[in-house]
This record gives structure tokens, C-alpha cells and sequence, in this order.
């Protein structure tokens, strides 16, 4: 088994970087996503999506080294992180109720 | 490529590449569950048991007495059964500079100052390096919970390897049995304690539930998430404060008898000095969030925390990670199972060493000098800071910075070393063997020469096995590592080394 041998090096890079930071800027969308919309009082919304978004960083670097490509990593965590984060900052007042 | 290999891939290197961190982060969180019995050890006025007279009108007394600079907050904790005396803390106002003392129970007055088994808990959770630290930490956890994931995925026989050790097997076999086998058994334990170890920091990691929800204003996010209470300065000299005893007793007699734990003091000179008074419960996984604040001038009860139900959350996954609770036994399997952590690490390494010695890989040669530099040189560093801990004069101002000097000369010294004689490991390591077993040994021999309340055959003879325990422990790992350097031949033919060419050819790692 050689793993990583032939991949280009570039591309390892791009994995590596997508785990870091495409892993942790979906934990924040996820976790800004679900302090908005989870059906608890604020609080209990806060600590939930908080406490799980290690998981899913932990989901988003196994992912990163198992999709087909690099890019394709990136599109895929970057993407979802995009969206998730820009539903939870753009929902107004409704963020911020009790 | 399918999904083991590039899995395979991310745990080889995923793993290596944190694993001495790692083992720092492990090895002081596993001294540290037993951080009481060590700060014991390491303040020799704790030694005999005494029922101290002290309270915590005589705390504050003390505060007020020799520190002049108006405070921000003081906090301090009575005596508990691991802990038999009164600690404190302080922090001034304007420089946020901060102190700290621990009373001894027969006169009242400090102890002479120590960095006690608190250092090895900071070591464990900021590396003695304050917020970048905590970070550091924090990212080297989850580097951690990666490689477990990818770990489980490689494995293609989780169930039927953990029966498998093979210590007479060829060089990777053995270390590749050992490294399942303290995985798989360490493995729930791990993912548990890893997971609410990061778990611990969160506000701090991942900021975006505070921002979105609570507009970025930090204070609302803790009040309304830990439903506690702050009052804010009221620019008012304050008027003599009532006693703390009788605010102890009512909240004593409110929680139908409970221990208190930490009682806080905030801004003490204002007139909106509030008294906040926890409970201490060691029978619960997650401390108690039901802390009682009183008006310092009045006594009049203010508030009693009603923290939500996520929040309790919280603290029940801390209190998972911090063991202080269910008693020694408990520790005493953490403890191990922390250990089984350091195993699984140490044979990490090893597995990627043997199988790149054969071929001359590269790195090899740095590999072995880190693994000598850490894996030897924290616990050595550990026994040089407990000989300081014996050996430098009560008197010494600054003590605690001089035992923190200690260990890290000491590491340094064992880094040195590693990395000077990284081309000749069997004599490296038979060498650091007999200088673990030496200072181990010697522990409980200085022990005895210097303590009359402390060594063990005093300690065994009042059935103090918290304290006895530190030596037998000591005594324990003296042994194990005199009896290795032992067994181990002086110098063979390990001489399957990088040679120059070795470590220039341009192959790629693999």
C-alpha cells in the first residue's frame, strides 16, 4: 500500500487543506446553522450545535482524504459551509430569539 | 484508490505527525487525575492528616491583610478529602495581575510556594503556554480523534487483533500487535475522552453559536447559557461585609448539608460585592450548577443559578473528562486507560520505524531522536521536577519558578541527548532506562531521608495510601525500567541505520 505516493502533490495539499480549513469552516456554518434552527430555547440551541460541531469536523477530514479529488473536497465542505453559514447569519431577527 | 487505503494514508501521517504532542498531552492528563495525591506529596505540611482550625473568615482575613491592591475578584476552596486545606486565588483590578496561596491546616500561614499536581493539569491543557496553548491543544485533539476514526477503518480485524500479541514476532508485527491491542482496548475511552476534551474549550473553539444568536455579546451569552449572575460595579466604596461563615452555613443548610466547593468573591472593595457560594458533589459526574450568590454587605440571598438543561449538558461532558468523581477507583482507571493512550502512541512510532528501517527510509534517524526527546524526556522531566520539589529550600522565594526550571532543563537535557545519539538507539535507550530508574527509585529514598510524616513506611503505617501510593508507584516504575535497561543487550547489531547516501537518495517517502 502506498497511499499518498502517487498522488500529486499539489492534490495532497489541496486534501490537507480542505481537512483543516474547509473542515473547520463547516463545523461554523453547522454550528451558526443549528444555533438558528434547532426547535430549542436559545441557550439549549447554542450548546447543542456547538457541542456536535466537533463531529462534524471530525466527518468533514475523513471525507476530505476519502472524495474522489481535491477539488472536489473542496467544493463539497466549502460549499455546504457556504450555505449553512449564510442561512444562519442572514435570518434576521429570528436568530436572536429567546 | 479505495476508501482503506487513503484512510491508511491519513493515519500513518495524520498520526505520526502529532503523536509527540500527543504524548504530552496524555501523559500530564494522566498524571494529572491524580493531581491532589501529587500536590499532597508535594507539600510535606499535608503529609500527617490534621483537622485544620481555619475558615474562611480567616482566608479573607489573611487577603486583606497582605494583599493592598484593590481586587478584581478573590476565590478560594475549603479543605476536601483529597485536599485537607484552604486554597487561594486572586486577582487585581487594574494590572489583572494574579495570585495565589495554600494555608497550612496547623498554622494558618502559606506553604512554601510549589507548583504542585496543578502543573501537570496546566501541562495538559495549555501546555504551560496560556490561550495559544489551549489552542495548540485543542487542534492536536482533533488530530487525534481523526486518527481514531481512520485507525478503526483501517483495521480489518478489530474483534480478532485485539487477542493478538505477538512479542516475539518480527519487529513491526510486535509493535503493529502492541499498537491494536492498547488501540482497541483504549479505543471507547479514547474517542470519549478526546471528543469531551476538545468538548471542554468549545466557547472558545468554536465562537459561531455566541455570534450568531447572541449578536456576538459574550456577557449575555454566558448569562443566559450558564444562568448565573454578575453585578456590575457600582463605582461605590463598599460597606464592611458580613461575615462569610453565616453565608456558608445558610447555603450549607439551603443544600440540606452538601460540601461547598469554590466560594467567589467578585469585585470585594465595591459596594456591589457579591458572594457566590458553589456546591462541591463528587458523587455526580457533572458538578452541581446550582451556585447561590449573595450581596456581600447585606448577606441577602440574590440569586440562585438555574442553569439550562444544555449547559448541563456541558458540565456532565466536562466532569466526564475531569474524573473528579466516583473516588480513586475510578481515577485509578482513568489512569490507566490514559496510560494505554501513551502505549498506543509509543507503538504508533514504533510501527512506522520498523517498517521504514529496512529500506533506509527517510526521517528515520529524526523520528528515533523525537521519540528518545519526548517519550523519555517528559517523564524524566517529571521525576527532575519532583527531586526539586524535595530538594530546593522552603525558604527559596520564587520556588515554584525554580522546580518549573527543573523539569525543563531536564527535558532538555534528555532532548540533547536524543538527538546527539539518535544513530545509536540501543545505547540511548538503555541509557535513559537506567536514568528513569535511578531518579524513580531515588524518590522514595530522598522521601525518606527528608520527611518524617511522608515517607512510606509512615504513610503505609497510618494506611495513607494516597500518599504511599505516589511511592509505590514511583517504586513500581523504578523497578520496571531498571529490569528493562537490564534485559536489554549493551549494544547489537542495530546498526541498520540511514548512512549518508541512505538519507540523500531523492525517493519519495512512502
Amino acid at each position: 500500500m502506498i497511499p499518498f505516493a502517487s498522488l500529486e502533490r499539489w492534490s495532497l495539499a489541496g486534501r490537507i487543506s480542505a481537512a483543516l480549513l474547509g473542515g473547520y469552516g463547516l463545523a461554523y456554518g453547522f454550528t451558526a446553522f443549528f444555533s438558528v434552527y434547532l426547535p430549542l430555547a436559545r441557550p439549549d440551541r447554542v450548546v447543542v450545535a456547538s457541542l456536535s460541531c466537533f463531529a462534524v469536523w471530525v466527518a468533514a477530514a475523513v471525507y476530505a482524504f476519502a472524495a474522489r479529488s481535491a477539488g472536489r473536497a473542496w467544493l463539497v465542505l466549502g460549499g455546504l459551509a457556504l450555505v449553512l453559514g449564510l442561512a444562519g447569519f442572514l435570518s434576521g431577527e429570528w436568530r436572536t430569539r429567546p | 484508490m479505495t476508501l482503506r487505503q487513503s484512510m491508511a494514508g491519513l493515519h500513518t501521517w495524520g498520526g505520526l505527525l502529532p503523536s509527540w504532542l500527543l504524548f504530552v498531552i496524555l501523559f500530564a492528563g494522566t498524571l494529572a487525575c491524580f493531581d491532589k495525591e501529587l500536590e499532597r506529596w508535594m507539600r510535606p505540611a499535608l503529609h500527617e492528616p490534621v483537622a485544620g482550625s481555619m475558615t474562611a473568615d480567616d482566608v479573607s482575613a489573611w487577603l486583606r491583610a497582605n494583599v493592598h491592591e484593590t481586587l478584581h475578584a478573590y476565590w478560594m476552596h475549603g479543605p476536601t478529602e483529597r485536599a485537607p486545606y484552604w486554597k487561594l486565588g486572586w486577582e487585581e483590578d487594574a494590572s489583572e495581575v494574579r495570585g495565589k496561596a495554600a494555608f497550612d491546616p496547623r498554622t494558618g500561614e502559606p506553604m512554601p510556594e510549589t507548583v504542585g499536581g496543578d502543573f501537570f493539569f496546566t501541562l495538559h491543557y495549555n501546555l504551560q503556554a496560556g490561550t495559544p496553548g489551549m489552542y495548540i491543544v485543542g487542534l492536536a485533539g482533533m488530530f487525534m480523534l481523526v486518527a481514531l476514526v481512520s485507525g478503526t477503518i483501517v483495521h480489518r480485524r478489530l474483534f480478532k487483533d485485539f487477542f493478538t500479541l505477538r512479542p516475539q514476532a518480527n519487529g513491526q508485527r510486535a509493535w503493529l500487535d502492541a499498537h491494536n491491542l492498547f488501540g482497541v482496548i483504549g479505543l471507547p475511552f479514547h474517542l470519549v475522552l478526546a471528543y469531551t476534551g476538545v468538548a471542554v474549550f468549545v466557547s472558545f473553539y468554536m465562537p459561531a453559536g455566541a455570534k450568531v444568536a447572541y449578536g456576538g455579546d459574550p456577557l449575555a451569552f454566558f448569562h443566559e447559557v450558564q444562568g448565573g449572575y454578575h453585578r456590575n460595579e457600582l463605582d461605590r466604596p463598599a460597606e464592611p461585609p458580613v461575615p462569610l461563615s453565616g453565608l456558608l452555613a445558610d447555603a450549607r443548610q439551603r443544600w440540606g448539608g452538601a460540601e461547598l466547593g469554590w466560594i467567589v468573591v467578585e469585585h470585594p472593595s465595591d459596594a456591589s460585592a457579591v458572594v457566590s457560594v458553589r456546591r462541591f458533589d463528587p458523587s455526580r459526574i457533572g458538578a452541581p450548577q446550582d451556585a447561590l450568590s449573595y450581596d456581600a454587605t447585606t448577606g441577602e440571598l440574590l440569586h440562585q443559578q438555574q442553569a439550562p438543561a444544555g449547559y448541563r449538558a456541558y458540565t456532565w461532558l466536562a466532569g466526564l473528562h475531569m474524573a473528579q468523581f466516583g473516588g480513586q477507583l475510578v481515577r485509578i482507571l482513568y489512569g490507566l486507560l490514559g496510560l494505554a493512550g501513551c502505549a498506543m502512541l509509543v507503538a504508533g512510532t514504533g510501527v512506522w520505524l520498523r517498517k521504514r528501517e529496512a529500506r533506509d527510509g527517510r526521517g528515520v534517524a529524526l523520528v528515533r531522536g523525537l521519540n528518545g526527546a519526548v517519550f523519555f524526556g517528559l517523564p524524566i522531566a517529571c521525576l527532575a521536577l519532583l527531586w526539586a520539589n524535595r530538594l530546593l529550600p522552603e525558604t527559596l522565594s520564587a520556588r515554584g519558578a525554580a522546580e518549573g526550571w527543573a523539569f525543563s532543563l531536564g527535558w532538555m537535557a534528555v532532548a540533547l541527548l536524543a538527538l546527539g545519539w539518535r544513530r545509536t538507539p540501543a545505547r540511548l535507550t538503555r541509557t535513559l532506562l537506567a536514568l528513569s530508574a535511578l531518579l524513580a527509585l531515588g524518590l522514595p529514598v530522598l522521601n525518606g531521608l527528608t520527611m518524617p510524616d511522608g515517607h512510606l513506611p509512615a504513610s503505609l503505617a497510618r494506611g495513607d495510601l494516597a500518599l504511599a501510593g505516589v511511592d509505590l508507584v514511583l517504586l513500581a516504575v523504578g523497578a520496571l525500567c531498571a529490569w528493562r535497561a537490564w534485559r536489554r543487550k549493551p549494544e547489537p547489531r542495530d546498526a541498520s541505520l540511514p548512512t549518508e547516501a541512505g538519507v540523500r537518495t531523492p525517493e519519495l517517502s512512502r
